[in-house]
């Protein structure tokens, strides 16, 4: 074969699709006039379609997921929740429901509502997740920092463990096409989200709404609207609300 | 629902291997198989490999889930064929001086027989051989571009090599390759 090492490298990184445009040009006009590059090049591709149809039968067997799951302790951990991957399935099936949701509500101009139907979809999708919380810690000095180059703003994670409503920690939801902090808080069996958006946008009046079984306490607060989520009962999440605020003002935010 | 903090910890770590790992098991499994030659020793490296992926999936600091599953199963992959079939790892260095004369000794004249019309009757298991029987470093570089359809980038990545030298590896491979087949059919 006539064709160099160099050529070799070229070669592959055309076959590849690795060459610039202008490289991939001119080596095409070089396989146009060098029937050896050419030869090369149909042999090259007719080796990689046989490698990859030999490599469709490549599957695992059925059962290694659940091997490595049961090794890992993961059934253990969830049966308390009975988490199944049949849930976990669902869950993705609600993301992408969720995320459907959001591409249509930012075609529609955005009202106060559809920014309350997302913030309790985020909740809800909080609970079919394999974990309420992205960053999971009941520390503030840790949640806190974690938004930190994930948000525009830093959002306020008050601590209310003492008052019986434990942080359990923090995850970035997408509303209406833009990240927001939310904080998760656990309430004896429930959970409360709060989700932070910087103002901005079309908003709800402060108050309290009721979506899907799921109360929606909304306020104001130094440009940010804040959302507490719950099924918790609504006493309880008011007396949430009420905690939260005091403990967002004496931490230095400006109080309403 | 008590949420200790240890076991707050352990489900994110769980709903992280399952986020980031898992969905690549595939992918896990076909690499593993292409580097050990066996399907019962890809079950045993993918099962290794997830087990140090979860103790690392604290340390996953985001991007490409899949480059970093492919990067552990290859690492694992490695110290797996070392410790049980170490005649199968070869050195860089015995490779190149090996391949070189591999390369020398291939029939590269041609002959009267096309290598195109050889390759296009290729039996699968012929291939699966043929794959086999390039040094692994080689093979790894080959079988994540061709089966795992990675870029240059993404192979000096999970590798861990410069991009010169995926593209260098590459090309040999393709050329042993191709002259294992060509050479064998006759």
């Amino acid at each position: 074969m006539t064709v160099s090492k160099e050529d070799e490298v070229l070669l592959n990184a055309y076959l590849d699709g690795e060459l610039s445009p202008l490289e991939a040009g001119r080596f095409e006009e070089r396989l146009a006039s060098e029937p050896a590059l050419a030869a090369e090049i149909e042999a090259y591709r007719l080796l990689g379609a046989a490698l990859r149809a030999d490599s469709g039968e490549d599957m695992p067997p059925r059962d290694l997921r659940d091997r490595i799951e049961s090794r890992l302790g993961i059934g253990r951990l969830s049966s308390g929740k009975s988490r199944t991957w049949g849930n976990l399935a669902a869950s993705f099936l609600a993301g992408a429901i969720l995320a459907g949701t959001l591409t249509f509500g930012a075609l529609n101009q955005q009202s106060g509502d559809q920014l309350v139907s997302e913030v309790v979809s985020a909740h809800i999708r909080g609970l079919m997740a394999p974990a309420p919380a992205d960053v999971a810690s009941s520390d503030h000095h840790t949640v806190k920092p974690w938004f930190n180059g994930k948000l525009a703003f830093a959002p306020v994670v008050p601590e209310l463990g003492a008052e019986g409503y434990p942080l359990l920690g923090g995850r970035i939801d997408v509303i209406g096409l833009s990240p927001a902090a939310s904080l998760v808080y656990a309430r004896g069996k429930h959970l409360i989200s709060v989700t932070e958006l910087p103002q901005g946008r079309a908003l709800p009046a402060a108050g309290s709404r009721s979506e899907h079984g799921y109360l929606v306490l909304s306020w104001s607060e130094g440009g940010v609207s804040y959302f507490a989520v719950s099924d918790a009962a609504p006493e309880e999440l008011a007396n949430f609300v009420k905690l939260f605020r005091e403990a967002a003002a004496a931490a230095g935010r400006p109080p309403a | 629902m008590k949420f200790e903090r240890q076991d707050v910890d352990d489900r994110t770590d769980h709903a992280r291997f399952a986020e980031v790992f898992l969905p690549h098991l595939g992918d896990a499994f076909r690499l593993a198989r292409w580097l050990s030659g066996s399907r019962a020793d890809a079950e045993d490296i993918v099962q290794e490999a997830s087990l140090r992926a979860f103790k690392a999936i604290r340390g996953f600091g985001g991007g490409d889930t899949r480059a970093w599953t492919l990067t552990i199963v290859r690492n694992t992959s490695y110290s797996w064929l070392a410790k049980n079939r170490p005649q199968s790892v070869v050195l860089t260095d015995d490779l190149d001086t090996a391949s070189r004369e591999r390369i020398d000794q291939s029939p590269s004249e041609g002959g009267e027989t096309p290598e195109t019309v050889l390759i296009a009757k290729i039996e699968a298991e012929a291939v699966r051989k043929a794959v086999g029987a390039l040094p692994l470093p080689f093979r790894e570089v080959l079988v994540l571009r061709d089966i795992h359809g990675l870029d240059y980038r993404a192979i000096a990545e999970v590798s861990v090599i410069p991009i010169g030298t995926v593209m260098s590896r590459l090309a040999r491979a393709r050329r042993l390759l191709l002259a294992a087949m060509s050479g064998g059919g006759s």
